[in-house]
């Protein structure tokens, strides 16, 4: 059923309150955006659609909270869209970091499973999604390389 | 005998204004549904296609300086084939968002929309270069490469960004409160040339 304008108003400031609140508690302290995706895509249900946060739920409601975090989800998508190339590889490379993986294990697991496709937001339009993917393989190939190259030069040495 | 020709003049007369009326209400239908494809196409364009950082990045000389300086040929080259292939997806989706407002604005934006002839002349104009410079630059993506364009990218967003400022004013009163969930505010300020 659709809400009267104010009540949907009332609700926007709500949403955008719990997001800030999101932002500063949570968000602020994952640096990088590629993992801020991780994170909010993992508060996703992947049968449903919905977002889930329990500490958010509970200071505001489940419906407001799912909303905050599908505009967390967007934002750190859009953040990592329009990343340069270099700065996606830098985040790729802190983000393996911090997986407690092997490089070479990581980079093969990435390819060939692709996880990053379930990550993407919902509402996420095409092309953007589609250069995301497309900008995360090329990432994904300069780190090998830059891993075969750091090899061969420690063999050498 | 006068009275039944009256009675079936009156009845012949009821059928043709129900005939006419359901008519009406057929296009009103189409009409509709015309409009609503028009608003999605242009929210489409303004909110997903156009905006500027989405095109720079598609087109951004730094990450081919960056891929060139720091990695193989092999790398290189598969950089420049998903480059192509996702700016030729652009080309692709803009050239059928463009022809859907097109053909809004030749079928059933005149019923609607308040556009006076030389605002037609003008869109007329625009959507022929327009869409002459989407073939152009497929054909220059496809032989030149993604950094081979970059003039005619200028001139499709620039060309681009006009047809979507007319054709805002001729959807003005079809507003949605939130027609683009993900992109930019839909302003063609927004998608300026590069």
């Amino acid at each position: 059923m659709a809400l009267p304008m104010r009540d949907r108003s009332a609700k926007r400031m709500d949403v955008e309150e719990a997001a800030q609140d999101l932002r500063w508690r949570t968000l602020a302290k994952i640096e990088r955006p590629l993992d801020r995706l991780i994170y909010l895509a993992s508060t996703r249900d992947y049968n449903t659609g919905m977002y889930y946060h329990d500490g958010l739920a509970a200071r505001f409601n489940q419906d407001i909270a799912c909303q905050a975090l599908a505009e967390c989800h967007r934002e750190a998508f859009r953040e990592l869209v329009g990343s340069s190339l270099k700065e996606l590889v830098a985040q790729v490379e802190g983000y393996i970091a911090t997986t407690h993986t092997g490089p070479a294990e990581f980079i093969a697991v990435w390819r060939g499973l692709e996880p990053y496709r379930v990550a993407v937001p919902v509402e996420a339009d095409m092309l953007s999604t589609q250069l995301l993917f497309s900008n995360l393989k090329v990432a994904l190939a300069v780190l090998e390389h830059h891993l075969i190259h750091r090899s061969t030069g420690e063999q050498v040495a | 005998m006068i009275q039944l020709i009256l009675f079936l003049g009156v009845g012949a007369l009821l059928l043709i204004s129900l005939f006419v009326l359901a008519r009406r209400g057929a296009q009103a239908e189409g009409g509709a549904e015309a409009l609503l494809e028009a608003r999605r196409a242009l929210s489409s364009l303004q909110g997903e296609l156009l905006p500027t950082e989405l095109v720079s990045r598609i087109f951004a000389l730094d990450d081919l300086d960056y891929v060139t300086s720091s990695t193989s040929e092999d790398v290189r080259a598969l950089f420049l084939a998903e480059r192509q292939r996702i700016a030729r997806s652009w080309v692709k989706q803009l050239r059928r968002q463009i022809v859907s407002l097109r053909n809004f604005h030749l079928g059933s934006a005149r019923l609607y929309a308040r556009l006076n002839f030389s605002t037609e002349l003008t869109l007329a104009m625009e959507f022929a270069i327009l869409l002459f410079a989407c073939g152009a630059l497929d054909l220059a993506l496809r032989i030149r490469g993604p950094y081979g364009a970059q003039r005619i990218v200028d001139t499709t967003t620039a060309a681009a960004a006009r047809v979507c400022e007319i054709s805002e004013k001729s959807l003005g009163f079809l507003r949605p409160g939130n027609a683009s969930p993900f992109g930019n505010p839909p302003t063609a300020r927004n998608s300026a040339a590069l």
